[in-house]
């Protein structure tokens, strides 16, 4: 066997250098890896907490435009198997990318930092901050539409986004460049990651809320 | 690489059909020569095939127009709207099964059963003859055996269980599902087929028995689909519905109680209701009569467009919510979309699309026909999968979350909704007692927190496990949803490699087998079955040109040696439809049909000098 090229990044048929493990742009090869890739190397894009949105939403259909599996219709069964497979690996890899959240998550852990649930520390102030923003959504829940504790939830949505919108961009800044790996500072980006999670909780809530009130209230 | 497979030595037919299989009607459309067009026959003004079944006492099933056109006189023989019944219980049903004139049981599988003339049917069965059907006016709109290869459309908000029970219907016919298509996405399609700027669209999807709403945004050719939210239990049946509840209360008085719980009789009320409704979207008024000479009743009330928009207001503000949750999970305002479109007959109501306008501030998008839509759409996602074309390409999402149900009843969930499909996830289990081998899995459907609460798609059975001391055993479970939305489920144990084995007891689907043992039965009697269901075709076909001739033939003006030979013909084919024999009772009937073609044309031309000649008696 030729390995001139590094395992994974060349085609096992025609050896052409691959941008992606799931397929060939070269001879056309759905491939099978043994391993699942990464999401950053799934969409053959470089490992890095900033995306391009609109690259990252190209790269998507471009792919698909090879690996779906309604354009290997006819094909032998084992070739259909591989398409449903890699659409989705290609489909979890986007969707993990485009969510900045998730993908900060990933990168923090293939990095040697904790996972979500092995991180679980939040400081004092921030954990009555939780309390607070739990008892208003109660609150609100049990009183009438056009209430005053309903009323409250406005200002509440817009300080819980500014909060995250502050939190995502220190994350983002302590993500760029990416940091050694096993550095220290991953627990702290950890901590952030799980404010992002409280955060998104409460906002879901008063989504939630909001959309069973639009239903109630005609 | 499969690229374009045109299969010329064999000269065979590659091309894929797409049948909107739908509550009240379905459609079949093809992709010919550079566009989607809906299959119907030349004597038809739409492609519309009533989703309906009738079986008269003689024997046999007669599907589609026919049936719905004995459904009046005989409502206590006839059944609308089995998609309703698709991959569902009789606890789920209660309501629906109300207005059902036929008994219903549950199988021992939890599978709904309608007992008709002594048989039981599953709605699987149904659906199947309603799909044989559509399959069969294709090919005799095409000339030609139609293709066996399909792709079907479902409500996008269909779970797992209604998809399958949609795929093993079509087995039952004898078709090979090549895709299963959310309905508006293949309207979107069929929409976007011309589009070549991108954009963000919504659409709007109101059908006889469903509701969906999906947001997508189109992009060189790719339909990408952001979210989707509906009701499966919404749609044009439920403002019959409403009328039908009109109607009840206000004979409460005046007839026997038992009158008013008879299916067959309440049967009867949803189509004078289902009138009413349709003549309302073009007038301001119309009348709601309902009539049972079994009954002795005969009654009359007009209703108001204004009377009925006040009625469905609620059914209607709850498709709202179908909006709210579609455009709150796309993460979109609704000034955010470039264009909402409208599909299923519903939206023809003219207050559902002012309630569209209204809401999402912009003129809905009417220019295709809504019924015609998701057909077309279909056939073009045919196109695409017989290797037709690589311009267009469908990415669509799974409607429900799908979880796994933890020890304290609650829901752990694995697959979140929306999320594109296809899609796998692996989960990784292990045992919780020594030398366990099994473990027991209940999977959910649904967005609720309590597994109660959310719809079982049935019992997996992980089995083979190796003997080990409890905690030990490593098992990775993947749920996989393919590009049809359609859970397979497979599991290894990982420290000894051993693929575990995994039993499958659908909660309300048919199991492979049971696919299996119907389609031998259904060969068995197929020959019996089919002359059956063809000799009361012909019957009814029959009925239908003699009404046709008693009331026009002495007026029409024709000439005595026509008249004398149309007489003989009818006299002949009401002897023949007396016996048996389908040969004599076909020959009779398309003699019949020959000999009255002068009849057809003289009354065409006396309705309007516009000569339709071709045209035969039943479409006068």
């Amino acid at each position: 066997m030729n390995h001139d090229h590094a395992p994974g990044r060349s085609c096992p048929k025609c050896w052409a250098e691959l941008k992606t493990p799931l397929f060939c742009e070269s001879c056309h090869e759905l491939l099978a890896p043994t391993d699942r890739p990464s999401p950053f190397d799934a969409l053959g894009l470089s490992t890095a907490y900033p995306v391009n949105r609109m690259e990252l939403r190209k790269r998507l259909l471009q792919l698909s435009r090879r690996l779906h599996p309604d354009f290997h219709g006819s094909a032998s069964q084992e070739t259909r198997a591989r398409a449903e497979r890699n659409t989705a690996e290609l489909n979890a890899a986007f969707e993990l990318l485009d969510d900045d959240c998730r993908r900060a998550d990933w990168l923090v852990r293939s990095l040697g930092g904790p996972g979500q649930d092995e991180e679980r520390q939040m400081p004092a102030a921030f954990l009555s901050e939780v309390l607070e923003w739990s008892e208003t959504i109660e609150e609100a829940r049990n009183a009438a539409p056009g209430s005053p504790e309903r009323a409250a939830l406005g200002p509440l949505e817009t300080s819980l986004r500014e909060q995250r919108a502050r939190t995502m961009e220190s994350i983002s800044d302590s993500l760029t460049p990416l940091p050694h790996t096993n550095a220290p500072e991953l627990v702290e980006i950890r901590r952030s990651l799980n404010a992002v999670r409280y955060l998104d909780r409460a906002l879901g809530e008063i989504a939630e809320l909001r959309l069973s009130e639009a239903s109630t209230s005609r | 690489m499969p690229f374009l497979e045109l299969d010329v030595l064999n000269n065979e037919n590659k091309a894929i059909l797409g049948i909107d299989l739908g509550t009240t009607n379905s459609l079949v459309a093809v992709w010919r020569e550079g566009r989607p067009v809906v299959l119907k026959p030349e004597r038809w003004n739409d492609g519309r095939i009533p989703s309906v079944l009738h079986f008269p006492a003689e024997g046999g099933v007669i599907v589609g127009r026919n049936a719905r056109a004995l459904a009046a006189d005989a409502p206590e023989r006839t059944l609308f709207s089995v998609k309703r019944l698709m991959g569902r219980g009789v606890a789920d049903l209660s309501q629906d099964l109300a207005g059902i004139p036929f008994p219903a049981s549950e199988s021992e599988h939890g599978l709904v059963q309608l007992e008709i003339q002594g048989k039981r049917y599953t709605p699987q069965e149904l659906s199947a003859r309603i799909l044989h059907h559509a399959w069969e006016v294709a090919g005799a709109v095409l000339g030609e055996l139609a293709p066996r290869r399909v792709v079907i459309t479902v409500p996008a908000y269909f779970d797992d269980g209604q998809r399958q029970a949609t795929r093993d219907a079509a087995r039952l016919a004898g078709l090979e599902v090549m895709r299963i298509v959310n309905e508006p996405t293949a309207a979107s399609l069929a929409y976007g087929l011309d589009r070549r700027e991108a954009g963000t669209i919504a659409v709007y999807d109101f059908g006889g028995g469903t509701l969906d709403v999906s947001i997508l945004t189109i992009e060189e050719g790719v339909f990408r689909v952001l979210s989707t939210a509906g009701d499966t239990h919404l749609g044009g049946d439920d403002i019959d519905r409403g009328l039908v509840a009109l109607a009840v209360e206000e004979l409460r008085g005046e007839i026997d109680h038992e009158v008013l719980r008879d299916p067959a009789f309440l049967q009867g009320v949803r189509l004078s209701a289902e009138r009413c409704k349709i003549e309302l979207t073009t007038k301001p008024e119309s009348d709601l009569h309902v009539v049972a000479p079994h009954w002795n009743v005969s009654w009359r009330r007009t209703i108001s467009r204004e009377e009925l928009e006040k009625r469905i207001a609620p059914l209607l503000e709850r498709t709202l919510d179908s909006c709210r949750r579609a455009l709150a999970d796309a993460g979109l305002e609704r000034g955010q979309l470039d264009e909402v479109v409208l599909v299923g007959g519903s939206t023809r109501i003219p207050a559902v699309r002012r309630l569209v306008e209204e809401f999402f501030g912009r003129v809905p998008n009417t220019s295709l026909d809504p019924d015609e839509v998701v057909a077309l759409g279909a056939a073009v996602q045919g196109h695409v999968l017989a290797g037709g074309t690589r311009e267009m390409l469908l990415l669509d999402v799974t409607p429900l979350s799908l979880g796994v149900e933890t020890m304290g009843g609650a829901v752990s969930k694995i697959i979140l909704r929306n999320s594109p499909v296809p899609t796998q996830v692996t989960e990784g289990y292990t045992t919780y007692a020594a030398n366990q081998t099994g473990i027991d899995f209940n999977i959910v459907q649904g967005e609720r927190e309590l597994a109660k609460d959310c719809r079982s798609l049935g019992r997996f059975e992980l089995k083979g496990i190796p003997p080990m001391p409890a905690g030990l055993a490593r098992i990775a479970v993947r749920f996989s949803l393919d590009a049809d939305g359609i859970l397979t489920v497979t599991a290894k144990e990982e420290s000894t490699g051993k693929d575990a084995s995994i039993e499958v007891q659908p909660m309300h689907g048919l199991t492979d087998d049971q696919v299996e043992s119907m389609l031998r039965e259904s060969f068995q009697h197929a020959r019996e079955d089919f002359d059956l269901s063809r000799l009361a075709n012909l019957r009814v076909e029959i009925g239908t040109m003699e009404r046709a001739i008693e009331a026009n033939l002495e007026d029409a003006g024709l000439d005595v040696e026509t008249i004398e030979e149309i007489r003989d013909a009818l006299a002949e084919a009401r002897s023949a439809a007396r016996t048996g024999d389908v040969p004599r009772v076909q020959k009779a009937r398309d003699e019949l049909e020959r000999a009255s073609l002068p009849l057809a044309a003289a009354l065409m031309d006396a309705v309007a000098k516009r000569a339709l000649t071709g045209r035969t008696l039943d479409e006068v």
